[in-house]
């Protein structure tokens, strides 16, 4: 490769000098291979590759033709090695040094691009060859980042070649350092360190300030965990900051200036001096740049890697050499900053924006932005998020589209929790709030900051109390400990929250945090500590549930905090079953065991082992490493194979009668566990048939009749006596329940009512209700659907009613929903087999009319949806695409989109306090209802839900009324629980072999549609003890 | 500074712009409580208890930092502040050792007030204490630190680093394990701590306590006196701590003018000498070979018959007095009066002689006046200090105190002319290494250079000097090259020094006993009133000739006429008129003959001429060249009488011992290094039957006929402003809080801070030429090695109070002769090998030191140690003018003891 003769620039000219050598020089080239050599891409390999491609470049001889270029970060750091081949703009992402053969022989050679190298969609796997159109660039405006990946950050000529320098050269040349404070003030520039300061007054301030010499000093203490912008900027594109600094010096009048930089950036290090030496060798920096009469010169100094040295006050001190520990402002560092003299300290990425401004002007600048502040923000997308990196939008952004649209969401369809912004003092932003523009204001409004440009998201499985913790952690031992508030504000904060995470929260904890924190933020002496509690105040604030979770009920809804918890999918199962526990028994081939201990919490182990939406199995452990233990599999396997369900231990009457309505999972359980602790316990159900929701609108081909008819059954045989046909309200009321010597009632009639689409035609023969069409089906009524079905809903319901459709003989089902397929909620197994089973979906669409003939339903009319503002639960709302309706020939519709609870039994208008959803209002704790004695659960309290929160519910309301009734409270306990895991055999220290969880055999599809039979066949003997053995004891730390 | 208008807690008041909130209300008469807040510390802002609402602010802000502006709306005691306050408090009492029941600060700690005063109840604190249990530091022997009981305040690390410049104690670790450690995190002992204590007086709890005062009265039983150190010449406003006639702790008084509160080791520990068993408490007359107590009566009755016998028979100049310059204005002024009006003649001198004679004698004929011509805390608005043969860290501890925070703090140049690598020269920006006893060469040097480059004031040379050709013909012959070669200092750091030094708006000009205790010392403090002159630097505020003092009171027994030429204010004793106002004053007939100067007095006595000495707490056989000498003088003499606190080396050859109080049983003055008055005051009564010296003098005079009554040091400080124009406005009520530097002629005058402004005390400076002499003695064959002599910071002069004090004995329990490694390794000596230090005069034995500091070919004695006397060694020779004897260099050899 030819060199650049160096020059020294002493005019324009110079600098379209070198521009015109460097294009003459690259007109040679036929390709340009960038490598990405950004910290994240030399540590996945990318040096490596480079070495690939020149070697079998040289092999080839085609040295002469393509340059291969080391780059600054492109950008997609979670997918790196990356090479992007220049002038096609294809992206090959996690390549290998093998690839390179193909790279060359394929693309370059014969211009076939590498599939296996490209991107691909998640959702459809198409491949995208084309950097500019994957979603992670495509949403991104990069205007500071312009350089960085495209020149080799070694040579300020490509940089000059880009026009590098012109900036100052205009400046030089022709502006007054009070013009350039002008442009920079009306460029609506701000401080990019986080306070958002206006870059432009802060100049003016410095300029003003009457001591010499003035200092500029780049603030490169980037110690934020998780932010890396500052480190990328350097390492891609050292030289916009030295230029900036250098336009900076001219405008407040300073001739030296200092990059105070993490001593663990090493190769920004480098690149920063090697850029430094440069601009000296070039006449750019030092004595009498280009002609001017203005002398510059940068020094760079290490930090050693102390957070609070990026406070500015801090980082003075330990430029000048002292313990970097900030002092109190004023006065501020423009008018006694650096050894006490005026000083412009700016961050690096404010700084590095100042030629660009120059270059194309402010107004060209505040065109991005908001009317506050201008330009566009870097930030480091990182944490559970699919696609995390160096990202670049303009001020203002959509939080959502920045998490959505660049980061494409969460991983593994895991539920979005909360994106934390500015660093570890920074604060939680929730899912509610994710159509927040994100600016200084907005930030600051919603508790959190600008900071650095951090963003951490944060999913499901972050336990927000924990994060809390670790933030506050890091900030105290990041203090100086210089000031009390901070140093032993903090320290106290941590021992609370320590005290949270750990299962000893006392009642009183939250408003203790929250005054110490409002104290320390109040009082603390610098930026730090005044800041460092947000986390906390912030969680408190958006997330005060999970607090009193771990406080009163010392449970981690994230299942995150071990103490409160012995596995992780014991925590997880709303109805609190000793999963670990029957786990273990199962791989000792002890299922009666097991079984009791299932049947201790859960009288539906049969119904549960094929129906439960298993929450259990998302937070196993081994899903880590291959596939979570089959849970649900497990317990179906001992409920049928263990012939007599074990007697559960019953306790001779104790005379107290208590009545509960509705024979759903939570009445029946309710109903089990008083009966178990001697209560006379009368179930009343109004359909003919006991079950409810279980019996009536989960199909036969999940769960047969008998199945679940043998579980009630069980609990009759403890005493429950169950009335069918008892509607409230109708049949009996509470008074005359209580008349009857009923002395507590617990009311679990489930959310029956299907929601209507509230449009024309909804009422035509041939449009279905998604509940009434299963109760129908399940019942034997006779359903005439004819050919052509459509589903519209995104739920089990509409699953179920598309299979059920499909069973019946519907030739053309298809499921409309107005979402996205991973936004549907149920299941992916129940997704995938109503695919396998020849149902056919349609997402981003919602019906607008349902148009008859002779009355019956002909025609549906659609709309085309596209995602829209992000609404308060996190998702985007879908809207209309103008001009973008369609019309589809239906036989029928089954709609369902939900359903609302049906309190029409209510003789009395208000007897029971509800809110405006319908639901029921119950003390959380003692699942009372305002009316004393009568107490709910299931769905008719949550709405509508499914059969294990139901579950939970009842065994949490025969405990309470159990106390209601003066008893302890305890559930009876027929095993030995501590015994039992310790005599279980196994090895701690044994290491997890790889092995793939052991399937269920299914029904294949052509026999499914047939008919309604039980669809997965559940497991042999010898695959149920394979299985168990899989698991990986969590709950081990009991026997440490 | 113009006026700012704001409101306080709804008060309208008005502060200055450059105030803090803190200060304003303190003003006003408003308190905001404050922990880390010390008004001479640097602002830290970081314990937050004086946190204050400030309208419009988002948030509270520290009062101590936050300046006021005009309109501001402030309020200290609203209840956002309360809350958060006490949260501070409790945050801090929470990780906080309670141990109030025997915690030595009980009754005087912040802390504790605080939590008092916010009605903190111990029972309910929001968090649970947890008692930090970090270990005790209690190595070192002053300074107990229990770091359980640190707030963290930072004031002794503020104190440390930014006050002393020491940087032994600093912050370690961040968050909540940050803690103050000193050193590397040694025990204190094994650093380099100086043990000023300044951080000790500053800390605001008991983390830092005196260990030797710890169980002797807790502060509501002590008794508070404001007095002046009785160390060296910086005179140190010191408060003294009183328990039961006990001396039970020292404090710097934080009004103190000179100190600001700071002291070094000897002012704050090493006073429990007072409380010596070994104090003198009664007289003591030699019988026999052996002394007995005696009664006051027997004893002065014995001393007039025998002074009055001996005049008889001998004649009046048989007699001579020793002031001391350790004693107070008054005690020296009767003790001159004594001499001349009841010996008769002006046989008085004091160790003055010893060290800044030449300064006298020198300043004198170049000014007109021989004193400090600046005030100490001048130095710190000095561009430029050269400091020249003073090592100023050890022997001045508070003025180099200045020194560092003028370089550290205010970026003034430091320059360090020295043979010896003394702590200074880490502060400087050049050092100057000159071979012992070259300093004039080396001045003429610089003064060739300043010339050479034209940076000399010739303005000012013209209008305010005189005799500046003659001078100039001098010094230009002293090229760089040539004083090279004489001094051994590289040409080019000649030039440098000379540059900076004349490049200088304002520079200052320190010096001490490395410049004066030569055969040339005179000649030396001509040299640097040249280098004064030619550059300008006099008259002004931050420059000047800056001789440092010694003891505490040089300036004030030279200012009082305990010399043999003059009156008290240098009024001579050979000027007629003069004598006469003494003379009717006084009412006798006074000697017009200058007397004997204190080595002409031994020699006297050793040639028989001295018959009869008395002595005032002076201790030649420890302080005087060549000790043999001095022992055998002595030994001829027919009456001694020694008047001290201690049975010193030369009580031990007195016929007559008197027991006199020390400066804390006494009242009167001293006169610092810069000229200032200062009170001393009476803290316990006199120890033993031991009595005031003027008093004793007193009792002497009139057994020998001469009433001088005074009813008390007032009276005597009377008759000293009636008789002395520079002391002239004088008087005890005018004298607490600052006191006043002379000239103060008359008693509306409020003192002078620096001399010579506008003109020179004798009209025109003027220049001297001074040529180069080689010293007395220069190391040969024989005595290959220059000896040079000085003190070190924990002992002071001939070691009788220091070598008393607990601490400081324990710190530095023995002599060390300081030899250059190089030698050391000729000598094959080690660090602790005995030697023998042999020069023509006599012979000493004593561990070694090995150290860099002391240039090859040289070794340094200090000579607090009688031991190992270092005066065994020096040499006599005397500067002609000033008669001082070199005891800066001699020839000796170095013997290894097996």
């Amino acid at each position: 490769m030819r060199e650049v003769s160096e020059v020294i620039i002493r005019s324009e000219s110079d600098l379209d000098a070198v521009r015109a050598e460097v294009e003459a020089a690259d007109s040679g080239y036929r390709y340009k291979l960038l490598v990405c050599l950004g910290a994240g891409c030399i540590s996945s390999g990318s040096e490596a590759v480079r070495d690939a491609l020149l070697e079998e470049l040289g092999r080839r001889n085609l040295s002469e033709e393509i340059r291969v270029v080391g780059t600054g970060c492109i950008g997609c750091c979670g997918s790196g090695p990356v090479v992007l081949v220049q002038p096609d703009g294809v992206l090959y992402q996690g390549l290998k040094p093998e690839d390179a053969i193909d790279i060359i022989d394929g693309h370059i050679l014969n211009g076939v691009f590498i599939e296996r190298l490209l991107y691909k969609k998640p959702d459809d796997g198409d491949v995208v060859p084309l950097m500019k159109d994957i979603p992670f660039f495509k949403y991104q405006t990069k205007n500071l980042l312009r350089f960085c990946g495209q020149i080799d950050p070694t040579r300020i000529e490509e940089y000059i070649a880009l026009d590098g320098y012109r900036a100052l050269s205009k400046v030089l040349g022709s502006m007054t350092p009070e013009d350039v404070i002008e442009e920079i003030k009306s460029s609506k520039l701000r401080g990019r360190g986080g306070a958002g300061f206006p870059t432009g007054l802060k100049w003016s301030f410095t300029r003003t300030a009457k001591a010499e010499p003035k200092y500029v000093v780049a603030n490169a203490d980037e110690g934020d965990p998780g932010a890396f912008m500052d480190r990328c900027l350097l390492e891609g594109d050292p030289y916009s900051l030295i230029e900036g600094m250098a336009i900076a010096g001219y405008a407040i009048g300073a001739h030296k200036g200092y990059i105070y930089i993490r001593a663990e950036y090493p190769l920004a290090v480098n690149r920063l001096r090697q850029a430094i030496e440069q601009a000296k060798d070039w006449g750019l920096l030092g004595n009498d740049i280009m002609g001017s009469g203005f002398s510059f010169d940068i020094e760079m100094r290490m930090g050693a890697g102390a957070f609070v040295c990026g406070e500015e006050t801090a980082l003075l001190a330990s430029i000048e050499g002292k313990r970097g520990v900030p002092r109190p402002r004023p006065p501020f560092p423009a008018e006694k900053g650096v050894w006490g003299k005026p000083t412009a300290l700016n961050n690096v990425e404010t700084l590095a924006n100042v030629p660009m401004i120059i270059r194309e002007g402010a107004e060209w600048f505040s065109g991005f932005g908001t009317g506050k502040s201008g330009g566009t923000k870097m930030y480091s997308l990182a944490g559970d998020v699919k696609n995390t990196g160096l990202i670049e939008v303009p001020i203002g952004t959509e939080m959502g589209r920045i998490i959505y649209n660049i980061g494409r969401g969460c991983r593994e369809k895991k539920d979005f929790k909360a994106v934390q912004s500015g660093g570890p003092s920074g604060g939680c932003i929730p899912k509610e709030h994710l159509s927040v523009r994100v600016d200084y204001e907005t930030l600051d409004e919603l508790g959190a900051i600008m900071g650095s440009g951090g963003l951490v998201v944060m999913d499901e499985d972050t336990c927000m109390v924990d994060i809390a913790r670790y933030f506050l952690e890091f900030c105290l031992s990041e203090s100086c400990g210089k000031c009390t508030p901070c140093r032993e504000g903090f320290l106290r904060m941590l021992e609370i929250l320590e005290r949270i995470t750990t299962g000893e929260g006392k009642e009183g904890d939250i408003e203790r945090l929250e005054e110490l924190a409002h104290i320390i933020v109040d009082t603390a002496l610098c930026g730090l500590g005044r800041t460092g509690p947000n986390p906390v105040l912030s969680t408190i604030r958006y997330f005060r549930d999970e607090y009193e979770a771990h406080i009163k009920y010392k449970k981690c809804p994230a299942g995150v905090c071990e103490a409160l918890f012995d596995s992780p999918c014991q925590n997880a199962c709303p109805a609190g079953l000793d999963t670990h526990g029957y786990v273990a028994l199962i791989s000792e081939g002890r299922f009666g065991e097991a079984l009791s201990l299932i049947r201790e919490r859960n009288p539906f182990p049969s119904v549960c082992g094929r129906i439960c939406t298993h929450p259990c199995e998302f937070k196993c452990r081994r899903g880590e490493t291959d596939d979570p233990v089959a849970l649900r599999l497990l317990k179906r396997f001992v409920s049928e194979y263990v012939s007599a369900a074990p007697r559960s231990y019953q306790r001779s009457s104790n005379g107290v009668r208590v009545a509960v309505v509705g024979s759903g999972p939570s009445g029946l359980t309710a109903a089990y566990h008083l009966a178990m602790m001697g209560y006379e316990t009368t179930v009343f159900e109004a359909l003919p048939v006991a079950g409810g929701m279980m019996a009536v609108c989960i199909p036969d081909y999940r769960l047969p009749k008998d199945v679940l008819n043998a579980e009630i059954e069980a609990i009759h045989e403890l005493g429950v006596e169950i009335k069918t046909n008892q509607r409230l309200g109708e049949d009996f009321t509470f008074d005359s329940l209580f008349g009857q010597g009923f002395k507590a009632v617990y009311l679990a009639v489930g959310a029956q009512r299907s929601r209507a689409l509230g449009i024309q035609g909804e009422d035509l023969e041939g449009v279905y209700k998604g509940l009434r069409f299963l109760m129908d089906v399940n019942l034997g009524e006779k359903i005439e659907l004819g050919e052509k079905v459509v589903v519209i809903g995104g739920g089990s319901t509409a699953i179920d009613s598309a299979k059920s459709a499909i069973r019946l003989g519907a030739s053309e089902v298809t499921v409309y929903y107005r979402r996205e397929r991973e936004d549907m909620t149920a299941t992916d197994e129940e997704i995938t087999e109503a695919e396998n089973e020849g149902v056919r979906f349609r997402f981003m669409v919602v019906p607008t009319k349902i148009l008859g003939e002779g009355g019956k339903a002909a025609q549906m009319l659609c709309a085309q949806l596209r995602p829209g503002e992000f609404d308060s639960s996190g998702r985007r709302r879908p809207v209309p695409v103008e001009g973008q309706e369609f019309t589809v020939d239906i036989d029928s519709v089954i709609v369902a989109v939900g359903q609302t609870t049906d309190l029409s039994f209510f003789t009395n208008e208000g007897e029971v306090s509800t809110t405006k959803f319908g639901t029921i209002i119950v003390d959380e704790d003692t699942m009372e209802t305002s009316k004393t004695g009568v107490f709910a659960g299931g769905d008719v309290i949550r709405g509508p839900a499914t059969v294990v929160e139901a579950i939970a519910d009842g065994i949490k309301a025969a405990s309470a009324i159990d106390k209601f009734l003066g008893g302890s409270g305890k559930l009876v306990e027929v095993t030995r629980k501590k015994a039992r895991i310790d005599e279980i055999p196994f090895d701690l220290e044994a290491e997890i072999v790889e092995q793939r969880r052991v399937e269920a055999p299914l029904l294949p599809p052509e026999e499914r549609v047939l008919g309604f039979r039980e669809v997965e066949q559940g497991y042999t003997l010898n695959d149920v003890i394979e299985e168990a053995k899989r698991c990986l004891h969590c709950d081990r730390k009991l026997m440490e | 500074m113009s006026e700012v208008e704001l409101t306080i807690d709804g008060r309208r008041v008005s502060g200055r712009s450059d105030q803090t909130i803190l200060e304003a209300a303190k003003e006003n008469g408003i308190r905001i409580p404050t922990l880390c807040h010390h008004p001479r510390l640097p602002i830290t802002g970081a314990c937050r208890v004086c946190v204050v609402e400030i309208e419009g602010a988002p948030r509270l802000e520290a009062s101590c930092a936050t300046p006021i502006r005009k309109g501001m709306i402030v309020r200290t005691d609203s209840e956002r502040v309360r809350r958060a306050r006490r949260m501070v408090v409790e945050l801090l009492l929470t990780r906080h050792k309670i141990h109030c029941l025997t915690c030595e600060s009980n009754g005087n700690c912040d802390l504790q007030d605080l939590a008092y005063e916010m009605e903190i109840d111990m029972d309910s604190l929001s968090f649970e204490i947890e008692e930090p249990d970090d270990p005790v530091d209690s190595s070192s022997p002053a300074i107990i630190r229990d770091p359980s009981k640190c707030i963290l305040c930072g004031r002794c690390v503020a104190a440390c680093q930014d006050e002393r410049v020491e940087h032994i104690l600093g912050f370690v670790e961040r968050g909540s394990d940050v803690r103050v450690a000193s050193g590397m995190s040694q025990p204190l002992f094994d650093t380099d701590c100086t043990y000023c204590g300044e951080c000790l007086q500053v800390c605001p709890t008991g983390a830092l306590i005196e260990k030797q005062s710890r169980f002797m009265g807790r502060w509501w039983e002590l008794e508070r006196v404001e007095t002046t150190c009785p160390y060296c010449g910086v005179g140190c406003a010191v408060e003294l701590y009183v328990k039961d006639g006990r001396i039970v702790k020292v404090r710097g008084a934080e009004g103190g003018v000179e100190n600001m509160g700071s002291l070094c080791v000897k002012g704050r520990f090493g006073y429990d000498w007072v409380n010596s068993p070994d104090r003198l408490t009664t007289p003591l007359i030699k019988r026999e070979g052996k002394f007995e107590p005696a009664t006051w009566e027997e004893a002065l009755d014995l001393v007039a018959s025998k002074f009055q016998k001996l005049k008889k028979v001998y004649g009046s100049s048989a007699l001579a007095g020793l002031a001391s310059a350790k004693c107070t204005n008054e005690d020296n002024y009767v003790f001159q009066k004594f001499v001349r009006v009841c010996f008769g003649n002006n046989n008085v001198d004091h160790c003055a002689r010893l060290c800044h004679a030449p300064t006298v004698a020198g300043l004198s004929k170049a000014f007109g006046s021989g004193a400090m011509t600046n005030s100490i805390r001048e130095l710190l608005g000095a561009d430029v200090i050269f400091v020249t043969g003073s090592n100023t860290t050890e022997n001045h501890p508070v003025i180099a105190m200045y020194i560092k925070q003028a370089v550290a703090e205010r970026g003034a140049r430091l320059i360090v002319a020295d043979p010896r690598k003394i702590d200074l020269v880490d502060y400087a920006t050049v050092w100057l290494r000159q071979r012992g006893g070259t300093d004039v060469a080396l001045l003429n040097g610089l003064m060739n250079v300043i010339i050479g480059e034209g940076m000399h004031d010739e303005e000012f040379i013209r209008s305010r000097c005189e005799n500046f050709e003659e001078f100039r013909r001098t010094v230009e012959r002293y090229t760089p090259d040539l004083v090279e070669e004489i001094t051994g200092v590289p040409a080019d750091k000649i030039r440098e020094a000379a540059i900076l030094f004349g490049g200088a708006e304002k520079a200052s000009i320190v010096f001490s006993m490395g410049i004066t205790q030569h055969i040339t010392g005179t000649d030396n403090v001509l040299s640097t009133a040249n280098l004064a002159m030619l550059t300008g630097n006099v008259g002004r505020e931050s420059t000047g000739v800056n001789p440092l003092r010694g003891q505490n009171n040089v300036q004030g027994a030279c200012d009082l006429g305990a010399l043999p030429n003059v009156y008290s204010g240098y009024q001579p004793v050979d000027d007629e008129a003069t004598r006469i106002k003494f003379e009717e004053a006084w009412g006798v007939p006074l000697s017009g003959e200058p007397g004997l100067t204190v080595v002409e007095m031994t020699n006297a006595a050793y040639n028989d001429d001295l018959k009869g000495l008395y002595v005032m707490g002076e201790n030649p056989l420890m302080s005087d060249p060549d000790l043999n000498h001095v022992r055998e003088a002595l030994d001829k003499l027919e009456f001694l009488v020694v008047q001290d606190i201690f049975l010193s080396e030369t009580a031990q050859m007195a016929d007559v011992v008197l027991p006199a109080a020390s400066f804390a049983e006494k009242d009167g003055t001293f006169t610092n290094t810069a000229r200032r008055i200062q009170r001393v005051r009476e803290a316990i009564e006199p120890i033993g039957e031991s009595r005031p010296d003027w008093e004793i003098i007193c009792g002497i005079a009139e057994r020998m006929g001469y009433r001088m009554v005074y009813g008390s040091p007032g009276d005597v400080m009377e008759e000293i402003a009636s008789l002395t124009p520079i002391y002239g406005g004088i008087h005890y009520n005018r004298l607490d809080g600052e006191g006043l530097q002379w000239p103060c002629p008359d008693r509306d005058h409020q003192g002078t801070k620096f001399l010579h402004e506008g003109r020179f005390a004798r009209r025109r400076g003027r220049f001297h030429a001074v040529e180069y002499k080689p010293p007395a003695e220069n190391p040969d064959e024989d005595y290959p090695l220059l000896l040079t002599t000085g003190r070190q910071l924990q002992h002071f002069h001939s070691g009788t109070m220091t070598r008393r004090s607990g601490v400081l004995d324990t710190l530095v329990p023995e002599c060390l002769v300081e030899i250059n490694p190089v030698d050391a390794s000729r000598l094959r000596v080690q660090d602790g090998d005995r030697v023998r230090v042999v020069s023509r005069r006599g012979e000493i034995i004593s561990n070694v030191k090995v150290t860099g500091r002391t240039p090859e070919g040289s070794v340094f004695i200090p000579f607090h140690f009688s031991e190992a006397a270092a005066n065994v060694l020096t040499n006599a020779a005397l500067d002609p003018l000033s008669k001082i004897p070199e005891l800066k260099v001699c020839a000796v050899r170095l013997e290894k003891e097996c």
